[in-house]
């Protein structure tokens, strides 16, 4: 019964720095947003896409954290017994997706920020910062990858 | 083929019909102006031609765009026209009949006159606001004193006392009463008000003392307070200025009034714009011209699908002008213009956000449509949101009146939808696990590895079919030696690899002959023995860009994995809600705003994540891009867009 606490660190980590990974981003690109709205009203839209983008991190984070509390029964009937053991090799899944988010959402956030001040300037070529953005992301994508293989080859 | 044949274009006229040409080459919008000055015909000819040049007029013109803009800006900054989110994405503009356009346009004689009472509003209106800002600067400075009473315009050294009004910083007061008393045996000093920062008091003494006082109160950091060519006790004159400020906002209000009397010019003045625009553009392209005496020469691209349109148009339609044309020359820019047919038509823009291809190379649009129709599909992989995408992109599809680009993207998300919907079926997502119908092909969440090394493949396979490409470029360009050795050798390899990896192990000796290979081949730009024997070596270290390109197609498995695992984030929510009648009503919201967020971000991400793949580990293999976009002279749209009559 020990195992299941440290699984559920796994959980808040996974949950909690990959969101505070996207929370910061978005905030970075929040006040880079307000600056070119100060000035043209009309970009309101195009701005609101480019500051949702970060987010992906955070449901990255949320989907590892769902997947645990699902194997370990916190979602659902009744709670698994694991081991100590088991309960490690859940926190050792979160991990990548965790520290991944976190970093890559504040430095998609900081990219997108200069997305903004692209738009600024060229509305046209929107596209482009947004394939910026995306390079960013990949990591986040593989981590989270790394954590979905891990929690599947674990046996409970 | 997918990108259009140019021909060169050359038309020679009267310099009488010259403007008529112009409308008719604007009207019709398929030719691209080339400067005269800086073709050949400049240089064989340049002892008759002569540039021609943009007249007078065009400076008349540019003044009349800009007092209408200068009018549109002003409605615009007091009564704003507000777009809603869908238009700030797809520009909002008027819908005009071409009857409804021209009378608007016959109506520009009235520009002059609004224009005029635009400038004065304006002006107006900035008096007001300076008269304001004024107004409540000198409130705030009398606040203070609006406790004295006393006139200001009595506050005045005379000739036996001086008195004036002075502020000293809060902690200085004590020490300067102290200083005060200690020099000087007459004075009179009266504290009108205090405020956290300052005390503000009425001073008065012997005018002969006045440079010591002067010092003292230099020295305690006190400044005077001067309200000069004010008459009045400060809250006398605070009234007033109340008053004005009032009488100034009414003033303010019939203004605007007036300005909104001016509104109704507003459609008008829009149409005006984009006439005048357009004029502008025409008078301009006139200097790309040459002329004679009489004549004028001007030259351009045209594409050869509608070359034949317009040389019936120049004969029918004109008198004197002759059109000649010539397929483009080997060294020359030659602009680029897309087009493919049927489904592979929207995925252009994909092309386009990353480049346009040069003349002779491959499109490589139709090559990449089905991968992104495909990798769209396993990405958003949930039969629900596949038929909502679908919807809701063919509505605004039907809705809206959009660009080329614009409209290929909302054909691409329809497309997208309908692959979605066929992955959901496969993989069994119906917004998330709502519907729990068996997948018909697997489950990814109860096999993964399936998945992972399905997206893999498919990854392998694209990359491969780039290198093909490539291979095709390179027999085509009349190097087939090329192909073999760097996508010949490299396919041998690879696939060497992967079968030894696989635990065959003949495949080590297909990945050493692909090898030996690359190490005789890759080396072979280089002049000497051992250079091209190091660099030959060097280059089998590109396998990790290989390995790297592949696995990237992970990607494809972990956001199909992400979208299915939010929806079901998204019930499980909605089933802790459910239960009692409110609970129900709860989890009706939960799951409608929770699917449809859900929807819109995988939506998101599938498309960008897809391009991604494109431009990175496809395009990279065969795709240069670079070239440039053709650009024909033709009508623009600022304001305006002319819908047909009657179309409902």
């Amino acid at each position: 019964m020990e195992g299941i606490a440290i699984a559920m660190l796994g959980v808040a980590l996974a949950v909690g720095l990959a969101g505070s990974g996207s929370a910061i981003g978005i905030g970075i690109v929040g006040q880079s947003a307000c600056g070119l709205i100060s000035e043209d009203p009309d970009k309101f839209g195009q701005t609101l896409l480019l500051q949702a983008l970060p987010g992906t991190q955070g449901i990255y984070g949320l989907l590892a954290g769902f997947l645990i509390m699902q194997d370990i029964g916190i979602v659902g009937e009744e709670l698994v017994e694991l081991t100590v053991w088991q309960g490690y090799a859940f926190l050792m899944a979160a991990l990548p997706i965790a520290i991944a988010g976190f970093s890559s959402g504040i430095y998609q956030g900081r990219v997108l920020a200069s997305s903004i001040n692209l738009i600024a300037k060229r509305p046209e070529e929107m596209g482009k910062g947004i394939v910026y953005a995306v390079m960013v992301e990949t990591y986040a994508v593989f981590a989270l990858l790394a954590t979905i293989l891990m929690l599947f080859g674990i046996d409970v | 083929m997918p990108i259009i044949d140019m021909n060169k274009v050359y038309i020679l006229g009267h310099r009488q019909e010259r403007q008529k040409i112009f409308n008719l080459l604007h009207q019709m919008g398929t030719v691209e102006m080339l400067d005269v000055k800086s073709g050949e015909a400049w240089r064989d000819f340049q002892t008759l031609l002569e540039p021609e040049q943009s007249s007078e007029e065009l400076f008349q013109i540019d003044s009349h765009r800009s007092d209408i803009r200068f009018c549109l800006d002003f409605f615009q900054r007091h009564f704003p026209i507000r777009k809603s989110m869908l238009e700030q994405f797809t520009g909002s503009r008027l819908d005009l009949t071409d009857e409804q356009f021209s009378n608007y346009v016959a109506s520009f004689d009235q520009v002059e006159s609004v224009h005029q009472a635009c400038r004065e509003a304006e002006e107006k209106l900035v008096r007001i606001r300076n008269e304001v800002t004024q107004s409540q600067n000198l409130i705030e400075d009398l606040r203070p004193w609006a406790s004295l009473d006393l006139p200001l315009e009595e506050v005045e050294d005379g000739s036996w006392t001086m008195m004036d009004l002075f502020i000293v910083p809060f902690e200085n007061y004590s020490v300067l009463q102290e200083a005060l008393t200690d020099s000087f045996s007459e004075y009179f000093l009266d504290k009108v008000f205090t405020d956290e920062e300052n005390v503000y008091f009425f001073f008065s003494a012997l005018t002969e003392n006045k440079q010591e006082i002067d010092e003292l109160f230099r020295n305690k950091a006190v400044t005077r307070a001067s309200f000069p060519d004010v008459k009045g006790t400060p809250s006398e004159l605070i009234d007033s200025l109340n008053k004005k400020l009032e009488s100034l906002q009414h003033e303010k209000s019939i203004v605007l009034s007036g300005v909104e009397k001016l509104l109704v010019h507003r459609h008008m003045l829009m149409a005006c714009y984009d006439y005048v625009d357009n004029e502008y553009e025409k008078h301009q392209a006139v200097d790309n011209l040459a002329r004679t005496d009489n004549s004028f020469f001007m030259e351009g691209w045209v594409p050869v699908p509608v070359l034949n349109d317009l040389e019936t148009m120049i004969n029918d339609k004109t008198e004197t002008a002759i059109l000649a044309t010539r397929d483009p020359e080997p060294h020359e820019q030659v602009p680029v213009l897309l087009h493919n047919k049927g489904m592979a038509e929207p995925y252009e823009v994909v092309t386009k956000l990353y480049s346009t291809p040069k003349k002779d190379e491959l499109d490589p649009t139709p090559f990449m449509a089905p991968f992104f129709f495909l990798f769209f599909g396993i990405c958003l992989s949930d039969a629900g949101y596949g038929i909502l995408l679908g919807l809701l992109a063919f509505y605004l599809y039907r809705k809206l009146t959009l660009g080329e680009s614009g409209r290929q993207l909302l054909k691409l998300l329809i497309l997208g939808g309908i692959s979605a919907f066929a992955f959901g079926i496969l993989l069994g997502g119906y917004f998330g696990d709502l519907i729990a119908l068996p997948a018909l092909l697997f489950d990814p969440l109860k096999e993964p590895m399936t998945m992972l090394i399905a997206a893999l493949g498919i990854g392998l396979f694209q990359v491969y079919f780039g290198m093909g490409l490539q291979a095709y470029r390179n027999i085509k360009g009349g190097k087939p030696l090329d192909a073999f050795y760097d996508q010949g050798f490299w396919f041998i390899f690879l696939n060497g690899l992967i079968l030894w990896i696989a635990g065959i192990t003949f495949g080590q000796w297909i990945a050493l002959t692909g090898a030996v290979g690359l190490i005789l081949t890759q080396g072979r730009s280089q002049r000497s023995l051992l250079l091209k024997f190091f660099s030959g070596l060097l280059s089998l270290y590109n396998v990790t860009q290989y390995l790297s390109d592949v696995l990237s197609y992970s990607r494809l498995f972990a956001l199909g994995l992400a979208s299915v695992v939010i929806g079901m984030v998204v019930n499980s929510v909605g089933d802790l809600a459910a239960g009692s009648i409110i609970g129900y009503i709860f989890l009706v919201i939960i799951l409608v705003i929770g699917h449809f967020f859900n929807m819109i971000i995988s939506t998101l991400s599938s498309y960008v994540h897809t391009s991604r793949l494109q431009y990175l580990e496809f395009f990279n293999k065969f795709f240069e891009g670079g070239g440039r976009s053709f650009k024909p002279f033709r009508i623009k749209n600022n304001y305006v867009d002319i819908v047909e009559t009657e179309k409902g």
